[in-house]
């Protein structure tokens, strides 16, 4: 079954103390990943950013697979990250434009990951900036037909939030008359054309003033 | 404490964390804390953490996954406060 996963983390809403805050973050982390922190090649994320890095990819697990299994609860430990790649020369950035959308990660420098779950391997694409976190979940390797954006807003209102990830999405999808975006009975936004569901998994996520979209089209 | 004692408190962890108030006024034990009360998952945690500080008890993993509405978060902050006792 096709879907996506996304989740974007403002980092201008963490609270910093607490996140460094053991009984925190051995909420999200187990001490496996935990101790991914401490390989060299992560020296350049600051342990806080780790936290919510990690928390991103498991939220968007966590969404990828509520769509095969709406019964799935999300408890972040167990949905344990095994692999975790950074490029060498990663640096975190500020992100100083308004908007940013992609098809695929090929030309972008994002931090990769790995995370079994029962029968299902998926896998992760993070982008990190100085204010967010975002990334998106899929079933397999090749991320060529995931679409994904990420976009900063003027308000932190919740129905302002999901107005604009709404009009964002549809903004950037090819065909885009009589589109409208839906939820279905769990909750799990859907994309209608001409109120009919269209098979294209939709995943939404907004914090503070940044909002986030993924879809995943056919191979 | 009671069901109503718990459910009076938690109104006052879960507080900073909504900007539902209207929401929060009327929560009862069916109250989404995601759907209804708009609260974003990046606070659960901080929800979670708040509530032990509030009732002296430790929570762990296996519990906090069903802390999603307020009468699973009353059944398992009772349950500690019981074990506490």
């Amino acid at each position: 079954m096709l879907s996506t996963g996304n989740d974007i983390v403002s980092l201008n809403a963490i609270n910093v103390t607490r996140t460094k805050q053991p009984n925190f973050y051995s909420k999200i982390l187990t001490p496996t990943e935990t101790a991914l922190h401490q390989e060299p090649y992560f020296a350049t994320i600051p342990f806080e950013f780790f936290v919510w890095l990690l928390w991103s990819i498991k939220e968007s697990v966590f969404k990828y697979l509520q769509r095969i299994n709406p019964e799935i609860i999300f408890t972040p430990v167990k949905f344990e990250v095994t692999q975790l790649q950074i490029p060498a020369s990663f640096k975190i950035q500020a992100f100083n434009i308004k908007e940013l959308t992609g098809i695929g990660f090929d030309n972008i420098e994002t931090i990769k990951s790995i995370i079994p779950f029962g029968d299902y391997v998926l896998y992760s694409n993070s982008l990190i900036y100085n204010e967010f976190i975002s990334t998106v979940v899929n079933g397999a390797e090749d991320f060529s037909h995931t679409h994904w954006g990420v976009k900063q807003i003027d308000s932190s209102e919740v129905a302002i939030q999901s107005a604009e990830v709404r009009a964002f999405l549809i903004a950037n999808l090819k065909d885009n008359s009589n589109i409208s975006i839906g939820k279905n009975l769990p909750g799990i936004p859907i994309i209608l054309k001409d109120n009919i569901r269209l098979p294209i998994p939709v995943s939404l996520s907004h914090h503070q003033e940044f909002v986030a979209y993924s879809f995943q089209l056919p191979v | 404490m009671t069901r109503q004692e718990i459910l009076n408190e938690l109104k006052k962890v879960i507080s900073p964390y909504t900007t539902n108030k209207e929401m929060l006024a009327q929560i009862n034990e069916d109250t989404d804390l995601l759907k209804d009360l708009k609260i974003n998952s990046a606070n659960l945690v901080d929800i979670i953490i708040d509530a032990e500080a509030k009732y002296d008890i430790e929570i762990d993993y296996d519990e906090a996954d069903k802390m999603m509405n307020v009468g699973s978060c009353i059944d398992v902050i009772s349950e500690k406060i019981g074990q506490k006792q």
